[in-house]
């Protein structure tokens, strides 16, 4: 099996971080009290999720520059992975939101990022259903997704930091600012975020081998 | 240059001449902004509503405007443009046509606005330059999505369904610059939004028009 050392240590982290991840020493904060766990399991799917859309576009960039077909089987592979890291990043944030805010959804810029991240993808694939010659569908949807995650990343990293957010670690919260150095939090939460990434980057890659047989 | 000039005297006499178009466009500009005055009972709506009744009012309109953004380069006629003008004068072309056409659209809505519900704005100065950032980083936007949307052989809808959720940061950053200048913040300390608003657009244009070359071919 090809890669055989990344996909198990993607296993492993992903395996110690959901595990280690419940036993860990915590700080006690105020109205996040246990909660804060899903720094683990929320958090790095967000980081998993730019990571996998930056793959897509990184991918269109060289489809578009040496047209092979190859580069635009990957990135949308790597784009389907990234949508599913974002439903996944938003279902254990609303569970989250609930517990803590006491709502599952509030005006917050962050989660207008999240919304319009998946509207921005969900049109990526709807404008790739929607053209019959792989060529062309390969050339204009490496348009539309190149454009696509630089407004992304204007909105979910830019226009966020200008506005109050209601998430810890932004505005007036009990922040992580000063928790984000704690070693405990972070000797579980990176290696969260790795595990995530390689095993993304295992699924798309299973994702790729099909469409190449399919064609 | 001279060609992109060409282009855009070419585009403006296109849209004289269907100037019935031009009429159905301010036809819903005035008609829209009516059905709200009506369904408001006559009230005036309170500065939060009106700017985003404004803004959705514009956001139509410009939507409307870019689904024939392409028309004329649909088909045989666009093999015959893709000969006479390279991509890079008309992506330039496009966009100096669709952002004078947009800032004409929102100034527009501005004015009847102010007709019907007053004008609340302090920072006159403020908001128009707000109005015109946002209506050029608008026009950047659905001019490549309506590019698109062309290519993919005429599927109108496809355009509106592109261009939603990447319109929606610049339309964002506008409005709260709209607000600040109908409460009143001077100018100068709306400059850090200003300044970002403008270099977004500088961006997406520069992006847009590296990228429209590989659209316009076949």
């Amino acid at each position: 099996m090809k890669g055989l050392p990344y996909k198990i240590a993607g296993l492993l982290l992903i395996l110690f971080s959901l595990t280690y991840g419940l036993w860990a020493e915590v700080p006690e904060l105020p109205i996040i009290e246990q909660s804060i766990r899903n720094l683990f399991y929320h958090v790095s799917m967000w980081f998993a999720m730019v990571a996998m859309m930056a793959g897509s576009f990184g991918n269109a960039i060289r489809f578009l520059s040496s047209e092979n077909m190859i580069r635009d089987r990957r990135s949308i592979s790597l784009a389907e992975m990234g949508m599913f890291f974002s439903v996944m990043g938003l279902l254990t944030g609303m569970l989250w939101a609930k517990f803590t805010w006491g709502a599952w959804w509030t005006n917050d810029p962050k989660l207008n990022g999240t919304a319009i991240t998946m509207l921005i993808y969900l049109a990526y694939f709807v404008l790739r259903n929607s053209i019959n010659d792989p060529r062309k569908r390969a050339r204009i949807s490496a348009v539309y997704n190149i454009f696509a995650f630089v407004m992304m990343i204007v909105f979910i990293g830019i226009l966020p930091r200008m506005t109050d957010s209601l998430h810890p670690g932004n505005g007036g919260n009990p922040g992580f600012n000063s928790y984000d150095l704690d070693n405990g939090l972070r000797l579980v939460f990176y290696p969260a975020v790795l595990g995530w990434i390689l095993v993304g980057t295992w699924i798309a890659a299973l994702r790729y081998r099909i469409r190449t047989l399919e064609e | 240059m001279k060609n992109t000039w060409v282009l855009v005297l070419r585009y403006f006499s296109q849209e004289v001449r269907n100037s019935n178009v031009l009429f159905s466009l301010g036809l819903y500009l005035v008609g829209v902004a009516y059905l709200i005055y009506l369904l408001n009972g006559g009230s005036v709506p309170a500065d939060k509503v009106w700017n985003t009744l404004l803004w959705i009012v514009v956001f139509f309109g410009a939507i409307q405007l870019s689904s024939r953004s392409f028309e004329f380069e649909s088909n045989d006629y666009f093999y015959y443009y893709q000969t006479i003008a390279g991509p890079g004068a008309t992506i330039i072309a496009k966009l100096l046509f669709n952002s004078a056409y947009i800032v004409v659209i929102s100034s527009l809505t501005w004015g009847l606005f102010s007709v019907f519900f007053g004008n609340p704005v302090y920072n006159t100065t403020l908001f128009g330059l707000a109005l015109l950032l946002g209506s050029v980083g608008c026009s950047v936007v659905l001019t490549l999505t309506s590019g698109i949307a062309q290519r993919t052989q005429g599927n109108a809808t496809l355009g509106a369904i592109l261009a939603l959720p990447l319109l929606l940061p610049i339309l964002q950053l506008t409005s709260v610059l709209n607000l600040q200048a109908i409460v009143g913040v001077p100018t100068n300390e709306a400059l850090n939004l200003l300044g970002s608003l403008g270099a977004l657009d500088v961006g997406i244009g520069l992006l847009a028009y590296l990228l429209f070359p590989y659209l316009w071919q076949d």
